[in-house]
């Protein structure tokens, strides 16, 4: 029994010191923090994108101007710091620099509810079919099928006619047709999971199939899914554009980025201030989305060492 | 792989008829109707051309009509461009948008998968920063920035390429829109591209041909490339179609007849049989397009069988 | 006044006009160039180029160059001969057109006036489903009721007496009946064609028309090339060989297509950049005032909008002045009323508050409001669709009431056709609409505030109005008739059913070559055929 006993020498004890501590052990989380950390580009991006959601947020209530407020004497007035309109103002006289901050508000808003929603769905959609393979993986990526089939100008149009213009039916929209890239990136990487060994002895394990899909599969999915995520974002937020410029989604005097850039780029060669500001924007924070999620990719990439 | 793919053939059939149903009552639920218009016409009126296009029979009646028709491939009339069928209309504008959408696929994917490999060999250095910069130009600034600032450069300040416009298939009108679009997907593919290439570079089996020895080249290109190429191609399929069917902003920006501006028209005028016909297209393409993807899944990894 | 004069002198100038030339008249002096062809852009693809069923200005304007009517409009948009050479009005409800000798189909067949029974037969049959049979068809005798189909065809009052001579008896008197003709919707129509290839017979190769040009090239979405006619009774003056029409409907591209050397006649210049493109162009740029009317309907019957005071102080208030120089900046001149500068048959009779400064007009408009018991902060929904110009219209409307009422408006876009809808079944508040003239008289513009008429979106009636109406339609003296109009338009506006707001302006670029473009042709009808390049 004493060999049970982990193998002390009390001298050698007394003259040594305590055994040290066994190093604490480290999850793969804050290795990927750790990781996610070292990357400076990915580390700037917070900052800046942080910074930008602070302005959006807190920035209208600052400025003097009211982001709907016209001011017919004062049309597409250049920037210029003597009046105040520091961005300039656009064809209406409204200040520029207010409608881009409360415009980044909708932008950013509908960007990452809609993108959270639709990268959910598809993952779900996309893990589920690639697993279980066979009959329900056919139905399944034809349903994706069908949706891609489907002009999306018809269904926001129904959508907006039954349910009335809301904020939060922009969203929807928008998810109803940005899930389907997900889940066939899902499945494809499904598909190529699914023949790996850990797997099988999961399987053989006898855990059940629900369990290995969230357990095992998606976290697995990850590297993938991030990417897939950042380069959504961006396509989120153009829809959303697209759409309130056909008059389905945010309505005057209400704003978003996609709304300005598009109006913007009308007047580019006589106005530029009013493309190049709220573009400017746009870039800056998508590319903080795409530096975020390439970061996050090599951080969580369990093999990266 | 043969019996695969015959069975995801059939399944065309009913994969079809499911979304011209739902687009079918999708459109007739939709506000407005395809004779709704500034000048408000008589009932007289109104009512002989609903007999006209049959729009005065029962819906069940008009879709069996409808699908009869199509059977003997026949896409029915056009409302909005009255002169035409819908068949003529198709055959007209399917070659230009397969034309831009797929010479630009294939210049996307040779510059994004050179600009992936580029990106990943060179993980994290000041190179693959500023190559994902220019590269993800597409993805950041919208489409209808981007096309418009091509044609102030090339078009009204050099005056190098035409503003817009086609003349049957001559080289000068694509040049731009395909350089749009490329923009766009390029962006997409090299991202997609350096980061599955970056996790294909960690696994074992690299480690272990750089181990034997092999040159760096030969252990990419040979070894990595394939099972890299996986998500790659997941992405070719929406991409491509995307291109094809829905480049509107590239078509209305180049004034191109392709088959984006025809579905928004067709939309907008509550064409149905336009709007049908084209979604009929669109779903042998989509799925046309995703068999091909599936398959390449099976020739890219071995291990994905079906 | 030039138009009461045609008016009067129409009947004794047209037997003496003999059809001479009217094409391109080219001033003394002025050098060709060798290479007649011209690119135009028409800014929509044509529905049809069947002339029974064109619609749309696009289609028009290409329908115009491959058909003919009796009449036609020139350069300067006057009436002149067309198939018929010549034309008098034998009592106050019979016209007879004596149609050329010479005049020719495009495949050699002569054109008699049995072509023309057929075109306006066909034209106004319920069964074409033609949606201006109505709108004309109610000049002709029996028209009205052919076309909802209550009389058979054959009893509209068209008739050819010979090969060369029609009759067209109107129901009253219809002093503007040649201007009426020269819509290619009546024209003739060629029966063998049309028999033997039915919905196919308007492509290039099958067509048979009587116009300045035959159609060459039809590609949707991308052109229209046509080529001169040989066979036109006017060929000899002709300049252009060969016409290409663009259907660009997106403003800046047309633009962009013009600066590239593509395009020779942009339609109509985006909203914000007329001054810009006036001062970078300035040979370039052309604009005046045309027939149209830009204004904002109200659903009278919906409770917000019973009470007049409401109407009239909400239209008082907006500062049209403002709204045309700097907000959409482009040469529209601000509207008091539903007449307008160049409209036959009625005069503009602006709302005498129109010369009150903008306070007194404020201080006027908050007194009615709080007669009419509208408190500060009401709201008020304003429904138009999706487009820049309207956008900013509306953004400058809503700010207007918002600042000078304290109301709450709540503006609304939405995409054309759900407009369309709700106009048509009443259910919005106010609403942003337009028109154009489809030919010059008055009656083209009443039929927006008239009782029962399909155009009219506001659903107002006065009957009063209604009977002076009729009354001044029987009319056969042109000032008796202007006398009832003017009264019956009084009447209608004075219950503000609509807020007039500024009359349409044709901003657009054409190539200083281009010669022949007068800036009187209120109506926007160029034929190429009145149309030379200047060397350049």
């Amino acid at each position: 029994m004493k060999l049970l006993k982990p193998f002390q020498n009390d001298a050698l004890v007394a003259e040594l010191g305590a055994a040290p501590a066994l190093p604490e052990g480290r999850s793969l989380w804050a290795d990927a923090r750790r990781r996610f950390g070292r990357n400076h580009a990915a580390r700037a991006s917070v900052v800046v994108l942080l910074l930008v959601g602070l302005a959006c947020a807190v920035g209208p209530w600052l400025s003097p101007h009211a982001f709907d407020s016209a001011d017919w004497g004062g049309m597409n007035l250049p920037p210029t710091w003597a009046n105040g309109h520091w961005w300039g103002t656009d064809d209406a006289g409204r200040d520029l620099l207010v409608r881009c901050l409360i415009g980044g508000r909708v932008s950013l808003t509908v960007g990452l509810l809609a993108t959270l929603a639709s990268v959910s769905l598809g993952i779900v959609w996309g893990a589920t079919a690639g697993f279980i393979g066979g009959r329900v993986d056919a139905l399944m990526m034809r349903v994706v099928d069908m949706m891609y089939a489907i002009p999306y100008l018809l269904i926001a149009i129904l959508l907006v006619t039954l349910l009335g213009r809301d904020f939060h039916l922009v969203v929807l929209t928008i998810t109803a047709f940005s899930w389907m890239d997900m889940a066939r990136v899902v499945r494809g990487q499904t598909l190529g999971l699914r023949a790996k060994e850990f797997i099988e002895a999961a399987r053989a394990m006898g855990v059940s199939t629900p369990r290995i899909i969230a357990g095992h599969i998606v976290p697995n999915l990850l590297g993938m899914v991030v990417i897939y995520t950042t380069v959504t974002v961006p396509g989120v937020i153009l829809t959303e554009s697209v759409l309130s410029f056909l008059g389905l989604g945010i309505q005057e005097p209400m704003t978003s980025w996609g709304v300005l850039i598009h109006d913007g780029a009308s007047v580019m060669e006589v106005s530029p201030w009013l493309l190049l500001f709220p573009a400017g924007l746009l870039s800056l924070a998508l590319y903080c989305f795409n530096f975020i999620g390439d970061g996050l990719r090599d951080a969580l990439d369990p093999k990266d060492r | 792989m043969w019996t695969y793919t015959l069975r995801r053939l059939l399944v065309t059939l009913p994969t079809v008829l499911a979304v011209i149903t739902v687009c079918y009552l999708l459109l007739h639920a939709t506000p407005g109707g395809p004779f709704d218009n500034e000048r408000n016409v008589s009932a007289a009126v109104l009512a002989n051309l609903q007999a006209k296009y049959h729009l005065d029979k029962p819906l069940w009646q008009q879709y069996l009509y409808y699908l009869n028709n199509l059977l003997h491939g026949d896409l029915g009339a056009s409302f909005r461009y009255a002169d035409w069928s819908v068949n003529e209309l198709v055959a007209k504008a399917l070659p230009v948008s397969l034309a831009i959408g797929g010479v630009s696929m294939l210049l996307s994917v040779f510059i994004g998968v050179a600009v992936g490999i580029g990106a990943a060999l060179r993980q994290n250095s000041r190179f693959d920063h500023a190559l994902m910069l220019v590269s993800n130009i597409g993805s950041v600034v919208p489409s209808f920035v981007i096309g418009p600032v091509l044609i102030l450069v090339f078009a009204i300040g050099l005056h190098w390429l035409p503003a817009g416009g086609w003349n049957d298939f001559e080289p000068r009108y694509l040049v731009l829109p395909v350089a749009l679009l490329s923009f766009i997907n390029v962006a997409t593919i090299g991202r997609v591209m350096r980061g599955s290439l970056i996790e294909v570079l960690h696994s074992n089996f690299i480690r272990t041909a750089r181990a034997k020895g092999l040159p760096r080249r030969v252990v990419v290109l040979r070894h990595a490339l394939k099972p890299a190429l996986l998500p790659v191609v997941s992405v070719l399929g929406p991409l491509a179609i995307s291109s094809i069917t829905a480049a509107l902003v590239a078509e209305t920006v180049f004034s191109l007849p392709g088959l984006g501006r025809l579905i928004v028209n067709g939309a907008g005028n509550r064409d149905y049989t336009l709007v049908l016909g084209l979604v009929v297209l669109i779903t042998v393409l989509a799925v046309s397009v995703n068999l091909l993807v599936d398959l390449a899944y099976a020739w890219l990894d071995p291990k994905i069988r079906y | 006044m030039k138009a009461v004069l045609q008016r009067l002198l129409c009947p004794v100038l047209a037997l003496l006009a003999l059809g001479g030339a009217q094409a391109a008249t080219i001033p003394p002096g002025v050098q060709l160039h060798p290479t007649q062809t011209l690119i135009r852009n028409d800014g929509s693809e044509p529905e049809t180029l069947d002339p029974a069923l064109g619609e749309s200005v696009g289609a028009h304007n290409v329908i115009r160059e491959l058909f003919e009517g009796l009449t036609a409009n020139d350069a300067a948009g006057q009436i002149v001969p067309g198939v018929a050479e010549s034309w008098k009005q034998t009592n106050a409800t019979t016209w007879v057109f004596k149609l050329r000798a010479n005049a020719k189909w495009s495949n050699g067949d002569p054109i008699t006036a049995d072509d023309v029974v057929y075109g306006i037969r066909r034209f106004i049959d319920p069964k074409t489903a033609s949606t201006y049979a109505a709108t004309f068809g109610t000049f002709l005798l029996n028209g009205a009721d052919a076309a909802k189909g209550a009389k058979p065809v054959s009893e509209i009052g068209v008739k050819a007496l010979d090969k060369l001579t029609l009759e067209v008896k109107t129901p009253y008197p219809v002093p503007f009946l040649p201007a009426l003709m020269s819509n290619n919707n009546l024209g003739p129509v060629h029966k063998a064609t049309v028999e033997k290839y039915g919905k196919d017979w308007t492509k290039p190769g099958k067509m048979v028309g009587n116009g300045a040009y035959v159609l060459k090239e039809w590609e949707v979405n991308n052109r229209i090339v046509i080529e001169k006619n040989p066979q036109y009774w006017d060929a000899a003056n002709v300049q252009l060989t060969r016409v290409t029409h663009l259907p660009i409907e997106d403003g800046y591209a047309d633009v962009k297509l013009y600066e590239s050397g593509q395009n020779e006649w942009v339609l109509q210049l985006p909203p914000s950049t007329y001054e810009k493109y006036k001062a970078q162009y300035p040979k370039d740029i052309r604009n005046m005032l045309i027939l149209g009317l830009r204004y904002y309907s109200f659903q009278t019957q919906s409770p917000v909008f019973k009470d007049v005071r409401v109407r009239k102080a909400l239209s008082m208030v907006i500062d049209r002045d403002i709204l045309a120089q700097k907000v959409t900046a482009d040469g529209q001149a601000p509207a008091y009323d539903i007449g307008i500068k160049g409209l036959d048959g009625m005069d503009v009779q602006p709302y005498d508050w129109a010369a009150w400064p903008m306070e007194r007009r404020v201080a006027e408009a908050k007194k009615l409001l709080a007669e009419a018991g509208v408190k500060p902060g009401a709201k008020f929904v304003f429904s138009y669709n999706t487009s820049e110009y309207h956008k900013k219209m509306a953004v400058f409307a809503a700010s207007e009431w918002k600042s000078k009422l304290g109301l709450d408006i709540e503006t609304e876009s939405m995409e054309f056709k759900v407009l369309l809808k709700k106009r048509h079944d009443g259910t919005f508040q106010m609403a942003r609409n337009g028109w154009l003239a489809d030919y010059n008289d008055a009656t083209s513009f009443l039929a927006l505030i008239r009782c029962d008429s399909d155009q009219n979106n506001n659903f107002n009636c006065n009957r009063k109005a209604e009977a002076l109406i009729e009354e001044g339609l029987k009319q056969s003296d042109p000032a008796k008739r202007k006398a009832l109009l003017n009264q019956a338009s009084r009447l209608i506006m004075d219950d503000y059913p609509i807020i007039p707001l500024l009359q349409y302006s044709l901003p657009r670029l054409v190539k200083p070559y281009v010669g022949g473009y007068s800036l009187e042709n209120l109506q926007d009808r160029y034929r190429s055929k009145d149309l030379y390049i200047i060397k350049h």
